[in-house]
């Protein structure tokens, strides 16, 4: 049992004790059993208030800490940073939440949160009485990291990580790097174009000893723990011989007889059932689309020197420190019929229309044979659903329709382009772009969500009606030769799968969710788990870079140390307790129980390296012999004892 | 001035300016990496503008929760260096090294033994307006910053002391210290860092608000120091007459997408910071009416327009109409006239008891003046250019110099955190190249 | 057994898990949606870490329910979570009536890291239920 216990409790400015009456629980807390002092704090976190605390640790000998502020998720660290500097084991402190779980969640009767945090607190105290002092565990790092997915954000991040001293694993599950940006040609932030983006980062990474890119590459598995992954890899073949004649390659491109849509131009065209993603794409050479190509046995025995169709997937294990999620996104589908999509001839996406604008370099536009002059853009479509499921805004969309809509006009002969929109979101600097649009006499037409433009097909032409809340709701009737919805993000479909892989979780909008958006954004929840790009929610291209080398940054600084600490909170059993019965083993996910003989007895021992500390094998022990440091039955039942122990001076 | 052989050179990897939120995030991931660094504040604390906001959008975390613990990393991180009331000079590059001078301007009060007691606030007889309150009340001649400074240290302001003694005479340490003069120091660095900021636009310079005249029109950096903890009137009042408003009125995009002055760009925040305010204000006055003005609400960011329809549907009215001109009433009230956009676009009025301006970002870029043989290319709106905003957004025209957070545009919080641990990624990749 | 059931509004023990359940917790409060404020929250590493005993411990002391809010699919640790912690849910079920109280005092659910509706939907109905419990445990005594 502790003798002086330091209790801090924290305004949050007003977030706590607006709601909870801090003086109160103060007065309540002080005549504790072993507290040796109750303060209120304006901001616990600040440096000032950080400072006294160790001055109270050190002047009054505090054998405990405690304090009652936000949620541990911010600042459990901030708070053993204060203990370990002044003197004090840091497990000898415990954070309570009056704040996430007190004082916001119980707004509406500050009495009762009142009550509530009081407790938590003494709950706190009491778990603090039976705390013991650990060290942390130092583990060896492996000063590798590996990049999932080799779009713009992943193969930016890889190329900074080897540049800052790490090995990187740059793994793409397309056989081609470059993602979205390499289909996105025109860029409006520079005179490049996707494809040269992507062909030049593809060069620096291709020099760099240091990066391995595994192309046509699925994440089978990951083990082990931060620090120290053990990553297991499945590579698909592109069942193209590796000695095969350049010459006889083309000419086997040239002639293959299976064409199939092409998705790379989002079914616009169609490509061969071998082929390269597009002409420059990387790693160089083609590949076989071998589902379309399988039953060709004459083209296949004729270029059996070009093709193998033998060649199996492969498994590859290495090791790394953390990894990095760019798995980016996928361009929101319009389901069948929304603004006439799939049904009405002449209805693309804003994707298809870059990548038919690309088709049509330097020259005027055309779709299914008609000539493009006129075209309808219909905003938020896939995005600010109020009703739908995607809720939020997909961010670049105005923007990189104001920027293709300039393109059109310059370089496409377009005349006129109608943006039909919610909100113009073309934020910060963009603005100019949508200036430059409203300068060329583009025409914006304000719609409501709840009174969208219908789309219809009369006698073999599109029509747009919308009704016009800038000119008072009058209805106007457009003919336009195309009609381009601007469709949001979603996340990518290879997702689910990666979070699973991963257990990195997901957000209320289904991206990869951060720790914070403001302290931890391109954290998981997962250590070593990082997140960077459209995989955490819509970005550009230059966003997605920032939020990518932002996550290179924070990995490499994890582990390129060559080691780092970890939470010493892992299972122990009690050999005098235990009989070994293997229960425990055959639970623990981690592979971490030993049968060992001590003292002529089969016991359990747990191994420290590999243990997570999740105490899966606690409940499961017959003889309650295994226990979580810091959860043991003493602990938990004295905090449930604090939580419910006034209930009878109050209830009623 | 001090001699300057007396200061030996200062030796670091990275010369970070500027200690807003931006400068702290970059510090701090370049400090994890194994680098040194010198950061630099011309301010008496370091901290930037956030941390005098209230709460943030759009989770509706306060911000100084957000903002303290990163002061507090960043000043005793052992890579970390800090200089406050400094300035970087003389900027050249010689031999793919940076060296130049810190300047520190004097405080008048010894760091070293200063305990931020602050007693000498006490008793100086001298109030002039509290910049760190925007003008809204009072501060000392000598005083501490704010509450949560950092260094939480005295400052005596020189221009405003009136040398009357008192505080001298106050001080239990001898702290107050007339004979301080400026000092330079010199410096050597790898790589430099700008993450000078942004300045608030200058409301005055909208000649038809009347910002500065009519009492009853603030701007948002007012209303938010307003909605704080540790707020100067314990509620939010109309300066006018110190009466609680009832129907508070946002005006968006002043100063920002407006040619008129100079601002044609957007300010990114400005939606964002205003719902938040509406929502705080409901939460402050639940019996007061808040409409807010806008041309378009640019609700684009992670979990933004999520909170834009909350606070709708909470019961703030969004009007679509730019605000052309603002009338003061004799009881205070303030008349709006605007185009009801929505409404067939008659020019309306709508009378309301208090105005918040939502005042746009400008660029902060004056540093780039400082470098003497380097070029620190400028966009057309004075922010700093990025040379490639697709593959290396950090990087500025002269190379191993590069920029983090609004000092390259204007920039929500979330933003700025990505944009400077990219800085910090590039910063540090440079300097590997190097050796 | 110390029983205290009927006295008061009901008072639940939440087991929450540090990286999946509690987070939905805290947010459930940033986003102010509230619920009653006689449920505790005791973080795990993991749900199918919670033992019987502190169980059949919180009810003996005068907890009117007990909630787990479970990992689910999205355990870090264990693909077989939800099945491990159905596990600890069934042995203490049996236990719970060998004591004669009544077994769906305890429930569980899994609450993904953003599920803080499900999480205050959970608690609201629960919360009513077991009011529910005591006003019928109260009739049948003065019966």
């Amino acid at each position: 049992m502790k003798e002086k216990i330091g209790v801090y409790i924290c305004q949050c400015g007003s977030n706590i004790s607006d709601y909870i009456d801090v003086n109160r629980v103060r007065d309540r807390i002080k005549d504790c059993p072993g507290v040796g002092l109750a303060k209120i704090t304006m901001f616990a976190c600040s440096d000032s208030a950080q400072k006294e605390m160790i001055e109270d640790i050190r002047g009054e000998k505090l054998d405990g800490l405690v304090v009652a502020s936000c949620s541990p998720k911010l600042h459990l660290a901030t708070f053993k940073s204060v203990a370990l500097r002044a003197g004090l084991n840091p497990y000898n402190y415990v954070q309570v939440n009056i704040r996430e779980q007190g004082s916001w969640a119980h707004s509406d009767r500050p009495a009762d949160a009142t009550d509530k945090a009081i407790r938590m607190i003494e709950a706190g105290i009491a778990r603090v009485h039976l705390a013991r002092p650990l060290e942390p565990i130092r583990i060896s790092t492996v000063n590798s990291v590996a990049v999932i997915g080799a779009g713009i954000a992943g193969l930016r991040a890889a190329r900074e990580l080897a540049d800052m001293g790490s090995r990187v694993y740059l793994i793409e599950k397309d056989h081609y790097v470059g993602g979205r940006t390499a289909q996105w040609t025109d860029l409006h932030d520079t005179e490049k174009s996707g494809e040269e983006i992507i062909s030049d980062l593809y060069a620096e990474i291709d020099r760099r000893e240091d990066i391995t890119l595994l192309t046509g590459a699925t994440v089978k598995g990951m083990s082990g723990s931060v620090g120290n992954y053990e990553m297991e890899v499945e590579l698909r073949p592109r069942y193209i011989r590796p000695e095969a004649v350049e010459e006889r390659l083309a000419e086997m491109m040239e002639r293959c007889p299976v064409s199939v849509e092409d998705d790379f131009n989002y079914a616009l065209t169609s490509r061969k059932a071998v082929y390269a993603k597009y002409g420059t794409a990387r790693p160089p050479g083609p590949m076989v689309d071998r589902a379309a190509l399988e039953k060709e046995s004459a083209f296949l025995a004729e270029y059996s020197d070009c093709i193998d169709l033998e060649q199996k997937p492969e498994i590859k294990k290495f090791k790394i420190g953390a990894t990095i999620l760019s798995t980016g996104f996928d361009p929101y589908l319009p389901p069948a019929g929304e603004y006439g999509y799939g049904e009405v001839e002449g209805v693309i996406t804003l994707p298809q229309l870059k990548r038919l604008a690309a088709l049509h370099a330097g020259g005027s536009l055309s779709h299914k044979g008609k000539k493009i002059q006129n075209l309808v853009f219909i905003y938020c479509v896939g995005s600010c659903q109020s009703e739908g499921e995607n809720k939020y805004c997909s961010r670049f969309c105005c923007t990189a329709a104001c920027a293709t809509s300039l393109a059109l006009k310059n370089k496409h002969a377009v005349r006129q382009i109608y943006h039909l929109y919610r909100q113009v979101r073309t934020y910060g600097k963009y603005e100019v772009l949508f200036d430059e649009a409203l300068n060329q006499r583009d025409i914006f037409i304000k719609f409501d969500e709840t009174d969208p433009p219908r789309v219809e097909e009369k006698e073999g032409k599109v029509y747009v009606t919308v009704r016009d809340l800038l000119t008072d709701g009058e209805e106007l009737e457009i003919e336009p030769d195309l009609v381009v919805l601007i469709t949001g993000m979603v996340p990518s479909s290879g997702r689910a799968r990666v979070a699973e892989v991963f257990k990195a979780p997901l957000g209320r909008d289904s991206f990869f969710n951060e720790v914070h958006p403001k302290l931890r954004p391109v954290e998981t929840v997962i250590d070593g788990v990082f997140i960077s790009g459209a995989c955490q929610g819509p970005k550009n291209i230059s966003e997605s870079v920032q939020s990518a080398l932002s996550a290179a940054s924070k990995a490499n600084a994890m582990v390129s140390r060559g080691e780092m600490e970890l939470e010493p909170t892992l299972a122990e059993v009690n050999p005098e307790i235990c009989l070994w019965c293997g229960e425990c083993e055959s639970v623990c996910p981690f592979d971490s129980v030993q049968k060992v003989v001590r003292e002529d007895k089969e016991v359990a021992r747990i191994n420290q390296a590999t243990c997570k500390g999740c105490g899966i094998c606690t409940p499961v022990c017959p003889r309650d012999a295994i226990d979580l440091i810091g959860y043991g039955n003493a602990e938990m039942e004295s905090m449930i004892d604090a939580l419910i122990k006034r209930g009878e001076d109050h209830a009623g | 001035m001090k001699e300057q052989e007396r200061s030996p050179k200062m030796i670091h990897d990275v010369l970070v300016i500027g200690g807003g939120i931006a400068g702290e995030e970059a510090s701090l991931n370049l400090a994890h990496m194994g680098f040194t660094v010198l950061l630099v504040e011309k301010d008496y604390s370091i901290g930037g503008k956030m941390i005098h906001l209230s709460k943030v959008f759009p989770t509706l975390d306060c911000s100084a929760c957000i903002s303290t613990p990163k002061m507090s990393e960043t000043s005793r991180h052992p890579n970390i260096k800090i200089m406050t009331y400094s300035e970087a000079r003389e900027i050249k590059k010689s031999k793919g090294l940076f060296e130049g001078k810190i300047l520190k301007k004097p405080r008048y009060v010894d760091e070293d033994s200063c305990t931020g007691c602050q007693l000498c606030e006490e008793v100086c007889p001298v109030v002039v307006p509290d910049q760190y309150q925007y003008n809204l009340v009072g501060r000392k001649a000598v005083y501490i910053p704010f509450s949560v400074a950092l260094p939480k240290l005295a400052a005596l302001d020189i221009d405003s002391c009136i040398r009357c003694g008192a505080c001298e005479k106050a001080c239990p340490a001898g702290s107050i210290d007339f004979s301080q003069e400026p000092e330079e120091i010199p410096f050597q660095v790898k790589a430099i860092i700008l993450a000078t900021g942004y300045n608030l636009f200058d409301a005055r310079k909208k000649a038809d608000y009347h910002f500065g005249q009519f009492k009853n029109v603030i701007h948002a950096m007012q209303m938010e120091r307003q909605l704080v903890p540790t707020r100067p009137y314990n509620n939010v009042l109309r300066p006018g007459d110190g009466r609680i408003p009832d129907n508070i009125a946002y005006v968006l995009c002043t100063g920002s997408r407006d040619k008129s002055v100079g601002n044609p760009i957007c300010s990114q925040v400005c939606c964002m910071y205003s719902i938040k305010q509406a929502q705080l204000v409901m939460g402050a006055l639940p019996m007061a009416d808040v409409t807010i003005y806008y041309i378009d609400i640019r609700s684009f960011g992670k979990g933004f327009e999520e909170f834009y329809q909350q606070t709708a549907s909470m019961g703030v009215e969004f009007v679509k109409g730019k605000i052309a001109q603002i009338e003061e009433k004799e009881n205070g009230n303030l008349i709006l006239h605007y185009e009801d956009i929505e409404n067939g676009g008659k020019p309306v009025t709508a009378e309301h008891d208090m105005v918040v301006l939502a005042v746009g970002l400008t660029a902060n870029s004056g540093i780039t003046a400082e470098f003497i043989n380097q070029e620190i290319a400028l966009d057309p709106f004075d922010y700093i250019k990025p040379k490639d905003r697709i593959v290396n957004p950090a990087l500025t025209s002269a190379e191993g110099v590069f920029a983090a957070g609004t000092a390259t545009g204007p920039m929500d919080i979330p933003d700025t955190i990505l944009s400077a641990g990219d800085a910090s990624a590039e910063a540090a990749s440079y300097i590997r190249r190097l050796e | 057994m110390h029983d205290r059931q009927g006295q008061g509004p009901p008072r639940i023990l939440v087991f929450s898990t540090d990286k999946i359940s509690d987070p939905a917790i805290d947010l459930a409060g940033l986003l102010k949606l509230h619920y009653p404020p006689t449920i505790y929250t005791v973080i795990v590493p993991c749900s199918s870490g919670v033992k019987p005993r502190w169980i059949m411990h919180a009810l003996a002391r005068g907890f009117d329910g007990v909630f787990i809010a479970a990992d689910g699919t999205d355990c870090p640790y264990s693909p077989a979570c939800t099945e491990h912690t159905g596990k600890v849910v069934g042995r203490t079920h049996e236990i719970m009536k060998n004591h004669n109280i009544n077994p769906s005092r305890l429930r569980m659910a899994a609450i993904c890291s953003v599920c803080s509706e499900a999480f205050v939907r959970q608690m609201k109905k629960f919360h009513a239920d077991l009011a529910e419990m005591q006003n019928k445990t109260g009739e049948e005594n003065q019966e």
